[in-house]
């Protein structure tokens, strides 16, 4: 059991990222990093970051931040607060209705995340896949 | 959380004369060459009075962004109240994406997608007048544009292009040949099918699927073997705007990931492309989602009704003369065998993979395809 969000948890959703057949297939062409923010939910409350570094269906790097001012600029972002991310990995919003309900936001170039809305599920359903506490 | 998109419909006899009760000063109109000579495009200008009109009547088959583009610059001093399509499922996206250019010059295609506000609802009023009985268009956010140069259909959707105002009117429909009242008839049934079983699918989306087979079922006969029977083509209008609400309010499926890629590919008739898959993917999907399929199938009339949904459907498709196999379409084994391969790329790419209900991976695809090629 990992705590969300933690260096932790995210090393422990980059081995099942690793181990998806179905991931390296759906972003076998996939170039891009992608930053997970947790954003805080009140002021004063932390925010988050994950970022991982994406290419060609293969996970190269990633990088756990706890200060989100620190995270190097990356292609895309997916980023929402504490509880809708809880949501998120109990199964309860599926990570692309979670982007049209306004429960999470994306930043990047729509044009590309849009030829690779499998890849991008995908990735976003892995977090469902790790044992977490919260 | 979720929601339930729906334009305010106008339905039944005589539904025109609703124009009549709305203010207009300058309206676009959108519509192709076929139908304007038809006169269509004349019988909704008759219920408009006073108005500046400036019609774009050149909207071909499978539209591109080049053909849609060169008409989103309106003369100088343009400025409409009103943007109005008449036509097909070519015409209303094009309508769809015309209005989202004339309201944002500022951005390109691209950012139509849900993932964005484009701050552009209640600005100037949609209306969109079907004049086929499938697309259901005219009820949906979402506006497919074909990429020629990459061989792809785009699935371009925002909830700020759902058309405010979706009329039904039967004469509308009343001159629509046989081939293509065929074509779209499958349509409506594919968003059916896929609206009431994707990994989206609810309430709402079930029980629009449900009527619109029984409509179907219960009316094709009767519209294409009494031209003069009005009633049933009006049933058929709604069965098509049903499954397009069932659809657009829930997600398409494989079917539709890989007719739009067929489609395109082979340059042939929606409708039909994605019912070539229809009956695979219904296999593919049996286990998922059997129960929703058995009461689909109950939702058959009596004549098209069998022990399954896809036997019900091979009937259905039968009857509406929808090609089962490439052949059909005059495709040959060696033209298919040579684009196979990117009609697997460009099927993984849609939207559809994420709505079927059961996982879609490579290998399933090519089973598919083996199945409506061999
Ligand atoms: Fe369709």
């Amino acid at each position: 059991m990992a705590k969300f969000p933690s260096e932790e948890w995210m090393n422990e959703f980059v081995n099942i990222l690793k181990s998806s057949e179905t991931y390296r297939e759906a972003a076998k062409d996939w170039e891009g990093d992608i930053t997970f923010i947790v954003t805080p939910e009140s002021s004063g409350e932390r925010s988050y970051a994950m970022w991982f570094d994406l290419y060609h269906g293969e996970c190269r790097d990633a990088k756990f931040f706890d200060d989100v001012s620190k995270v190097p600029k990356s292609a895309f972002s997916y980023s929402g607060p504490l509880k809708n991310w809880i949501s998120l990995i109990e199964g309860k919003i599926d990570p692309i209705r979670g982007l049209m309900t306004g429960k999470f936001k994306l930043g990047g170039p729509m044009m590309k995340i849009m030829r690779y809305t499998k890849a991008a599920k995908e990735l976003v359903n892995t977090a469902a896949k790790v044992k977490t506490e919260f | 959380m979720w929601y339930f998109r729906s334009p305010q419909i106008i339905f039944g006899e005589d539904s025109l004369d609703f124009l009549e009760s709305l203010d207009m000063e300058k309206v676009v109109i959108v519509t192709d060459k076929v139908l304007a000579k038809l006169g269509l495009p004349s019988l909704v200008k008759e219920h408009i009075s006073d108005a500046i009109f400036h019609t774009i009547d050149e909207i071909p088959e499978e539209p591109s962004f080049s053909d849609i583009d060169s008409h989103s610059r309106l003369p100088e001093s343009f400025n409409p109240d009103t943007i109005i399509a008449i036509g097909g499922g070519s015409v209303i996206d094009s309508a769809k994406i015309l209005y989202f250019k004339i309201m944002r010059p500022d951005l390109d295609y691209y950012s139509l997608t849900p993932l964005e506000p484009l701050n552009i609802k209640g600005k100037m009023r949609f209306i969109a007048i079907p004049t086929t009985v499938g697309t259901g268009s005219e009820c949906s956010w979402a506006a497919v544009v074909s990429d020629r140069e990459h061989h792809r259909k785009l699935e371009l959707a925002s909830p700020e292009i759902i058309p405010d105002y979706s009329i039904l009117d039967p004469r509308m429909v009343g001159d629509l040949p046989d081939r293509l009242l065929k074509s779209t008839v499958t349509d409506a049934l594919t968003h059916a099918i896929e609206g009431a079983t994707s990994s989206w699918r609810n309430p709402f989306s079930e029980a629009l699927a449900m009527e619109a087979v029984s409509l179907i079922t219960h009316n094709v006969k009767l519209a294409l073997t009494d031209r003069k029977n009005l009633e049933a083509r009006s049933m058929l209008q709604i069965s098509a705007s049903m499954g397009g609400l069932s659809f657009s309010n829930s997600q398409i499926g494989l079917a539709h990931a890989l007719g739009h890629a067929f489609g395109s590919l082979f340059r042939k008739p929606h409708g039909f492309s994605v019912g070539l898959f229809l009956e695979p993917v219904i296999d593919f999907n049996s286990d998922s989602v059997a129960n929703i399929y058995e009461k689909l199938n109950l939702s058959f009339s009596g004549e098209f009704r069998k022990e399954t949904l896809k036997e019900s459907i091979a009937s259905l498709l039968k009857f509406l003369d929808a090609p089962a196999v490439i052949y059909d379409f005059g495709i040959t084994r060696e033209e298919f065998i040579s684009r196979r391969e990117e009609l697997i790329e460009k099927s993984l790419e849609s939207t559809g993979i994420i709505g079927n209900p059961r996982d879609v991976g490579r290998s399933d695809i090519e089973k598919i395809i083996e199945k409506i090629g061999r």
